[in-house]
């Protein structure tokens, strides 16, 4: 998630008081998973409900993000902007390179959710180097 | 973008905070601007002109000019 150490602004506090809340959900469906909690769905339908509601609080999160941009003033919106694209370019640039060795090198599947972890890991280590919204 | 952003807030006695409260910005803004790591928005620069009572091109240098 985004660093926000040397910052206090009402959009900031939004941000994290999101963040939280989504996070907290997040957790806690898959805490159940783990412990077996919806280990006897069968029908299609209610496993798909459990993918959409575990994904649900990530959605949430990324919209966080997106208001956070929204409600900031111009520098913090074009700087975390330009974060955010950055990482999203280079998320995307290693998944399809793992994607591509899935399909022709017999590379390990990785499901499509490591999108997500995997933009903020991206984020974290882009965001220190971008410090101008130049 | 060269300006006297810093020069003329600390000729008033303001910290970076009361100049972004008094911009509606954040701290890191008015740092941003005063180490010329972020250029304002027109809309930001005339406030800023406002502000200081003074013309833009004085406050900011025009780059172009």
């Amino acid at each position: 998630m985004l660093d926000l150490g040397k910052s206090n602004s009402s959009a900031h506090r939004r941000y994290v008081v999101r963040t939280l809340a989504f996070m907290s959900g997040y957790v806690a469906i898959n805490v159940a998973a783990i412990f077996g909690a919806f280990d006897d769905i069968g029908s299609p339908v209610a496993a798909w409900l459990l993918a959409l509601a575990v994904s649900a609080p990530v959605v949430g999160q990324i919209w966080a993000t997106l208001a956070l941009m929204n409600e900031s003033d111009e520098f913090v919106r074009a700087l975390t902007a330009k974060q955010f694209i950055l990482a999203a370019g280079a998320a995307m640039a290693i998944a399809s390179v793992w994607g591509f060795g899935e399909s022709y090198a017999g590379a390990y599947h990785i499901p499509a959710w490591i999108i997500y972890p995997l933009f903020w890991a991206c984020f974290g280590v882009i965001a220190p180097f971008v410090r101008s919204s130049r | 973008m060269k300006n006297r952003l810093k020069l003329l807030r600390v000729e008033r006695g303001w910290t970076q905070e009361q100049l972004g409260q008094a911009l509606g910005v954040s701290r890191q803004a008015v740092n941003a601007l005063e180490t010329e790591k972020h250029d304002p928005s027109l809309d930001l620069a005339y406030r800023i002109a406002v502000l200081f009572a003074r013309p833009v091109e004085d406050i900011f240098d025009n780059p172009h000019a």
